[in-house]
């Protein structure tokens, strides 16, 4: 194209800014975690790693993460169902509401689960004669998690099946079928690929959580402390090479999620196309 | 009522409605509901007492002003970014589409640690700016800009470059036949389409950045009145079971963040009006 | 294959508004069983959201819905007996053509056998043998569309909805699937509505058209009638290709009735001569220049000047050819008056005075 070749010079400047920007910004701290994790020799590597302390982070982390995949799943999926395929009142509010926990700082997140739960609470006694403890402990660091991510599924699904439009479903009710049938033989097939795409990105944004964890963590080494939160600690104790090949483990997740996506995404192109 | 009238064919809105309410109420609208509670309980001499404190002052000055500079950097590197992907076709283009999401997918701790060592002055990227410009980034409100660049630019990315796939090429086209040179054609033909984009792009990663926490902590070295963040305030305040000011900082935090969005929502309202030509 | 019996339609002082826009004033039309019929309209003018209520995809805010007599508007629109072809088709993406065929049968609980034996008899029916294994995305528009068609009919309903079955496919394939769609529908003796805004489409396909305008039924009735007697200002100038006049009383032989009246001039009213050609009615004709011509094919459409009216008149292709610029003696047959009370067809004075019937 004619086009393209005139503006030969400006592509490549412009690649070549993109290519630095990107090197600095997201590829250099990559390999900087690597090499840190690494310095001391694979012996410790696999030393710190394997702490008694760094696996059980890392469970509380897997379990938190479970957690806010299941429910963020189960909300996604009737939330984006509920939004697309029907018209109602209140329907841009409950969108805003949904996408609330994103803008909203991690810290001001736990915060309002201190102040729904904590001491000065109303719901404090009736929870404490139960011996349900939430802030500080497990349960709140669950709570945080879930709602870090809470839009992360239902963000993905909208756009596929706002997209997709009514009709196929309408088809289908008109000859009978009902809202199970309809969801599993209908829509589901439609949106298979975006929800494994929302389910991994969920489950990366919930490994990684520290703001919300942080203030509903008792920071109790063993009991309440998540990978993120066990990192700050080795950190703090200038144990950096600790600190960074717990990292690693994190890091590799997050590039196995950027992995999945693209396979995910071109999936769903490719059935869709 | 009206309710049962009109209804639609599809089964089962009761149920998704019913399930998707109970989950938002018991996640997101009664924590919040309990944010608004406990605000009523504050009295308004603590509350101004609490928010206008010279430390809190200069860290949302520090909040702001960081993650403004740091969100219009994103805007011009998302745009560039976007255009790249979306434009040419290079080696690795793949890997660098890739990439752009890895600030959502790697924890924010661990990349605020690792930025941090990056840019001391003994780090790989710090030492070279100390030693040949004499510029500190680590620990000052460069490295808070650096660390919030880092958070906000795949929003650019993403918001811009789904529209630019969309700008329609046949008014480009049109536009280089009746004669303009390409830098017209795209601040005439194209920017004014994805300026939307960009400023929405724009707005989410301020609100975010405004309110990052775990990649600035470790950052910005947290010297009072000097690389404190406001939501580092809220923490310090928690710390101390101070939850009246912490809520009161939130709030004020809260109200920003509100305002951001508004606006944002207000100019893509305006820019949708002007496309759809509902004056 | 034969369908049973087929139901009849109608629909009593039927109102629906979207938010401020009323989609349907005071609906009232009966359709009977075994009719094929076309709602006609401009886009906007509420025909799709008549069949969608019809169908149960939306619900009247006042009115009733009476399907063989009996009210409907609390029934489902899935125990209405109705075959409903979508605009997009709304073919099921993921599903073969067998399972989107089958679909309608199989949440029904047919047994397997009859389910196959029916899918198959469809598949035969629409010529697409063959074809069951392939996705809607393998298909071109035309087939598609008889899926959707075989879809909506496996179920066996007593009526059958069309919702601008044409407007997805190419021209020649329309005109195709038009005749195709006709026979189809009269061999099954169902009652079918299809909705449209292509006057040729209702026209060519269906027994009787209703036309709709503003959310209101302007006229119903069969093609010729509508042709020959509308009834209101919007039909006279919806239908046929014609040309409103507000200087009618300046043509030869036709008389002022009201202040506020205008001519309507449909091609078929109008016949042009050469200046040289023999003319019977020469005093009764209108002097015209020739401003454009246009060739369509089969014949040619000549746009003539007159009195400051571009009128279009067809010309055969075997008369003398005119010229742009060229005058020409015009004699316009007859045209309709629409006044304060109503439409009027006025004839040519001309005419009468000589009893001869064209």
């Amino acid at each position: 194209m004619k086009t393209q070749k005139k503006g030969g010079a400006v592509k490549w400047i412009l690649i070549t800014i993109c290519v630095i920007f990107l090197a600095v910004f997201l590829i250099l701290p990559l390999i900087y975690i690597l090499s840190t994790a690494f310095r001391d020799g694979i012996s410790s590597y696999i030393k710190a790693v394997t702490d008694e302390y760094a696996v059980k982070a890392a469970l509380l982390t897997l379990k938190a993460t479970f957690f806010a995949v299941v429910i963020n799943t189960i909300f996604g999926l009737f939330a984006s169902w509920c939004i697309c395929k029907f018209t109602f009142r209140g329907k841009k509010v409950l969108s805003t509401f949904i996408d609330l926990p994103v803008t909203v700082s991690p810290i001001i997140a736990g915060l309002i689960y201190i102040l729904t739960f904590g001491r000065q609470s109303f719901l404090y006694p009736i929870l404490d004669d139960m011996g349900i403890q939430i802030i500080f402990a497990v349960p709140g660091i669950i709570l945080a998690t879930i709602f870090v991510t809470f839009p992360f599924i239902s963000r993905e699904l909208i756009p596929v099946l706002t997209a997709q439009g009514t009709d196929e479903e309408e088809a289908a009710a008109l000859m009978g079928a009902n809202a199970f049938t309809i969801f599993k033989n209908i829509t589901f097939p439609h949106i298979k690929w975006a929800l494994l795409y929302g389910i991994v990105l969920c489950a990366a944004r919930a490994m990684g959580e520290f703001g919300a964890v942080s203030v509903l963590s008792g920071h109790l080494r063993g009991k309440t402390n998540t990978l993120p939160l066990y990192i700050e600690l080795l950190y703090q104790g200038y144990d950096f090479t600790g600190a960074f090949a717990s990292s690693s483990i994190l890091m590799i997740f997050a590039i196995i999620v950027l992995i999945l996506r693209v396979i995910l995404e071109q999936r769903g192109k490719k059935e869709r196309g | 009522m009206r309710r049962k009238k009109s209804r639609s064919v599809i089964p089962g809105f009761g149920i998704s409605l019913g399930v998707t309410l109970t989950i938002l109420s018991l996640i997101v609208l009664i924590p919040l509901c309990s944010l608004v509670v406990f605000s009523a309980k504050l009295s308004f001499s603590d509350f101004i007492r609490a928010v206008t404190g010279a430390r809190v002052l200069s860290s949302y000055y520090v909040s702001i002003s960081t993650a403004l500079i740091a969100s219009l950097i994103n805007a011009v590197m998302g745009l560039i970014l976007a255009w790249v992907l979306v434009r040419y076709d290079f080696p690795g283009k793949r890997l660098v589409d890739g990439i752009i999401e890895l600030p959502f997918a790697l924890p924010t701790a661990v990349a605020g640690i690792s930025l941090t060592h990056l840019t001391t002055t003994n780090g790989w990227v710090g030492s070279f700016f100390y030693n040949i410009f004499g510029i500190k980034i680590a620990y000052t409100r460069i490295g808070i800009t650096a660390a919030l660049v880092f958070i906000g630019i795949p929003f650019v990315v993403r918001a811009v470059q789904p529209v630019l796939e969309k700008v329609d090429h046949e008014c480009e086209e049109a536009a280089m036949l009746l004669g303009a040179d390409p830098g017209t054609t795209f601040r005439k033909v194209i920017f004014p389409e994805i300026l939307p984009a960009m400023i929405s792009g724009f707005t989410l990663a301020f609100a975010r950045s405004i309110g990052e926490y775990g990649s600035v902590v470790f950052i910005a070295g947290n010297t009072p009145y000097k690389t404190e963040i406001a939501p580092l305030m809220i923490m310090a305040q928690l710390q101390e079971y101070d939850y009246a000011s912490a809520t009161s900082i939130a709030l004020v935090m809260l109200v920003i963040a509100f305002l951001i969005l508004s606006v944002n929502a207000f100019l893509q309202s305006m820019a949708a009006r002007r496309v759809s030509g509902l004056a | 294959m034969e369908i049973q019996n087929s139901s009849s339609i109608e629909l009593r002082g039927i109102n629906k508004s979207f938010g401020s826009f009323q989609a349907s004033k005071d609906i009232n039309l009966t359709i009977q069983g075994g009719r094929l019929v076309a709602l006609l309209g401009p886009s906007g003018s509420g025909k799709t959201t008549i069949l969608r209520m019809i169908a149960g995809l939306e619900q009247p805010d006042s009115g009733e819905i009476l399907i063989d007599g009996k009210v409907v508007n609390d029934v489902p629109g899935s125990e209405r007996g109705i075959g409903f072809v979508f605009q997009s088709y709304a073919l099921f993406r993921y599903m073969t053509v067998y399972d989107n065929i089958a679909f309608g049968l199989r949440v029904k609980r047919v047994p397997k056998k009859e389910v196959d034996s029916r899918v198959k008899e469809l598949l035969k029916l629409i010529g697409c043998e063959g074809l069951e294994k392939r996705y809607p995305g393998q298909l071109s528009g035309g087939q598609r569309q008889r899926v959707a068609f075989a879809r909506a009919l496996a179920p066996n309903p007593r009526i059958l909805l069309l919702d601008e079955p044409f407007a997805a496919i190419d021209a020649k394939i329309r005109l195709e699937l038009r005749s195709w769609l006709r026979e189809m529908i009269t061999r099954l003796g169902i009652t079918s509505i299809f909705v449209t805004h292509d006057q040729n489409e209702a026209i060519e396909v269906a027994d009787d058209i209703i036309v709709t305008n503003e959310g209101r039924i302007e006229q119903s009735g069969s093609a010729a009638e509508l042709y020959s007697s509308p009834r209101t200002p919007f039909v006279v100038k919806f239908i046929g290709n014609s040309v409103l006049v507000d200087n009618y009383y300046e043509f030869r032989s036709f008389s002022r009735a009201e202040a506020d009246t205008v001519g309507v001039i449909r091609p078929e009213f109008v016949e042009i001569y050469k200046t040289s050609e023999d003319i019977r009615y020469s005093r009764s004709a209108d002097e015209g220049y020739v401003r454009d011509i246009i060739f369509r094919g089969s014949s040619i459409e000549v746009k003539v000047d007159i009195h400051g009216n571009l009128i279009s008149a067809i010309r055969s292709i075997n008369d003398a050819p005119l010229e742009i610029g060229e005058k020409v003696w015009v004699f316009v047959y007859r045209m309709f008056l629409i006044g304060k009370d109503g439409v009027r067809l006025v004839e040519n004075s001309a005419l009468r005075e000589n009893s001869i019937v064209i």
